[in-house]
């Protein structure tokens, strides 16, 4: 096993991973920018470097400043979390030269996956079902629009180097796409330096379901799915698993499609394939090739460490697991504490947090690297902590959530608790009757 | 060095002044640097909310203002980045940009003077 790991990242993420790393007696290195020198990852880690300043660019960016503190720690391996560099083929690749070992899959798969229209063309290879639209990325404007029409309005373009909801344009008829069409080239140009767009046919009420794999050498297991469908402008809110949507028969095609092309494309680590799910049907709409946010859910219904497994795979190549290993039980679900204010349109809350109580008690986790006098800078994304809680079904995990949203206490910053309370309270959300466009559609707070 | 350099001539201003005002009876010349003081925290734009400020809309491009611009009330001046947020700043009056006082990338207080106008 590995003795030593760097994991490039901050915040919950970077915590988690300390955690898993010391339960298996693994040393780790934590690396922050300057803002970050008091952080919880900082002081549980054994190490810690100052990569650079308060700018993701010049520190959790800063990919010759992390080889140099992995050169000062002899580190074996590293941890990229999610987000900053966990997606990054060139980092990935830069590891691999110099015989660190990257916790994830190769640069090869990163990178094709990491390519939006190669991803839809490998999952249709592979008979996953994916949305209807061009096969290839289109540049001439003529060309699109007759793709556009064969398809029907609305539809949506998209950047093939994109993500995060940059680029995207919807186009509801026909006399407003030549317009639409040259700004997402522009966007797409702009934020990922290539300007190829793709089209597809544009889903009004989705909802967002995505399945957990881990994959060795050996073997592929799916450890079922999660239900991200409460969403504010792309950002997922609420999750759950099991997803009170699907029906068996779906769900068994839906994780027999998913471990086959996983399987086929030779993947190897923790990974997500996300679909947008509708009227019975899904679709593929791209992989995640890292942890996720929202693991938990399903590490407390299967009781399995992903962390952990994701450790094990970069070590050995193998995974430990066997389908029939993965035995989830009951219901989880979990809400993002954000430091953002929801009733003036989720404007940022940066502070000094003064009171912190996190709840706790039977089935109820907090994934978080929050503490009273902590300082939650303005220059990092706003999720602050996780709040986790598993029950025997849907209504038992969704009561236990409410009482332990009850019992959280957040001074000095304004979160989305009270939201969250009022979330779990809404008939929409009981009923489960609603998609990913809900929260930009009514307001709640 | 520049902020030493307007601190001394501050200083040397308020001293003339207190030397008009000992010389002549006109107890009014001793309201002048008060006057100023008013006046220049009404022609400021300030930041909106803690983060990294930046001056051009991406990196290498021209400045949304410069020193000796006329910009009009509205108008974009710089953008602060928080939680990954873009905050676009407008300017709240018209007038010529008479001081920047960021750089590109810095970090900024909420309230903090970004620019003086004249």
């Amino acid at each position: 096993m590995f003795k030593k790991i760097l994991i490039a990242n901050r915040g919950e993420i970077a915590v988690r991973v300390i955690r898993a790393c010391k339960e298996w007696g693994i040393q780790t290195v934590a690396v922050h920018s300057t803002v970050d020198k008091d952080s919880m990852h900082v002081r549980l880690a054994d190490e810690s470097v100052c990569i650079g300043s308060h700018q993701p660019a010049n520190s959790y960016l800063n990919i010759s400043a992390i080889m140099s503190a992995i050169q000062l720690t002899n580190a074996e391996a590293v941890h990229p979390g999610y987000g900053f560099l966990s997606e990054n083929a060139n980092f990935a690749k830069i590891l691999e030269e110099n015989k660190i070992k990257f916790i994830g899959p190769s640069s090869k798969l990163i990178k094709m996956m990491g390519d939006k229209i190669e991803a839809k063309k490998i999952a249709k290879k592979y008979n996953l079902p994916v949305i209807e639209g061009s096969e290839n990325g289109v540049s001439d404007l003529k060309q699109a629009k007759e793709i556009s029409k064969k398809i029907g309005f609305p539809i949506l373009i998209k950047a093939a180097g994109g993500g995060g909801g940059k680029g995207m344009k919807i186009v509801h008829n026909e006399k407003d796409f030549d317009l639409s069409f040259s700004s997402a080239k522009t966007e797409a140009l702009k934020y990922f330096g290539n300007d190829e767009v793709y089209i597809e046919k544009f889903f009004q009420n989705p909802r967002h379901i995505e399945v957990q794999i881990l994959s060795g050498k050996n073997r592929t297991v799916h450890l079922h799915e999660r239900d991200c469908s409460v969403q504010r402008r792309h950002q997922k809110l609420i999750e759950e698993t099991p997803s009170p949507l699907l029906t068996n028969e779906i769900r068994k095609d839906l994780f027999e499609k998913t471990v086959n092309m996983v399987t086929k494309i030779g993947y190897e680590g923790a990974g997500t394939v996300e679909f947008i799910y509708e009227d019975g049907k899904f679709f593929f709409l791209e992989m995640n090739t890292r942890i996720q946010v929202e693991h938990p859910i399903t590490e407390v219904v299967t009781g399995i460490d992903i962390i952990k497994e994701q450790i094990f795979i970069a070590n050995s190549g193998d995974t430990a697991l066997s389908q029939e290993d993965i035995k989830p039980r009951g219901h989880a679900i979990e809400c993002r504490i954000n430091a953002e204010d929801p009733s003036k349109n989720f404007q940022p809350s940066p502070g000094t947090i003064g009171i912190c109580h996190l709840p706790s008690g039977f089935r109820t986790r907090v994934d978080g690297a929050i503490y009273q006098g902590c300082n939650i800078t303005p220059y990092y994304d706003s999720m602050v902590c996780k709040l986790i809680c598993h029950g025997r079904n849907r209504s038992e995990a969704i009561q236990r959530m409410i009482r332990s949203l009850d019992e959280f206490v957040i001074e000095g910053i304004t979160t989305t608790i009270e939201l969250h309370k009022k979330l779990l309270t809404h008939k929409k959300f009981l009923d489960s009757n609603f998609n990913v466009s809900w929260l930009d559609n009514e307001k709640i707070i | 060095m520049e902020i030493d350099k307007k601190i001394i001539k501050k200083l040397i201003d308020t001293l003339e002044n207190l030397k008009k005002s000992l010389k002549g009876e006109d107890i009014f010349d001793n309201n002048d640097p008060v006057e100023e003081e008013i006046e220049i925290s009404k022609t400021v734009v300030k930041s909106p909310i803690v983060g990294t400020v930046y001056t051009a809309p991406e990196p290498g491009a021209k400045p949304f203002v410069s020193i000796g611009n006329k910009i009009k009330k509205g108008q974009t001046i710089m953008i602060v980045e928080a939680m990954k947020t873009m905050n676009h700043v407008p300017s709240s009056m018209d007038g010529v940009v008479k001081k920047i006082l960021v750089e590109d990338g810095q970090p900024v207080e909420y309230d903090q003077v970004l620019i003086i106008l004249g």
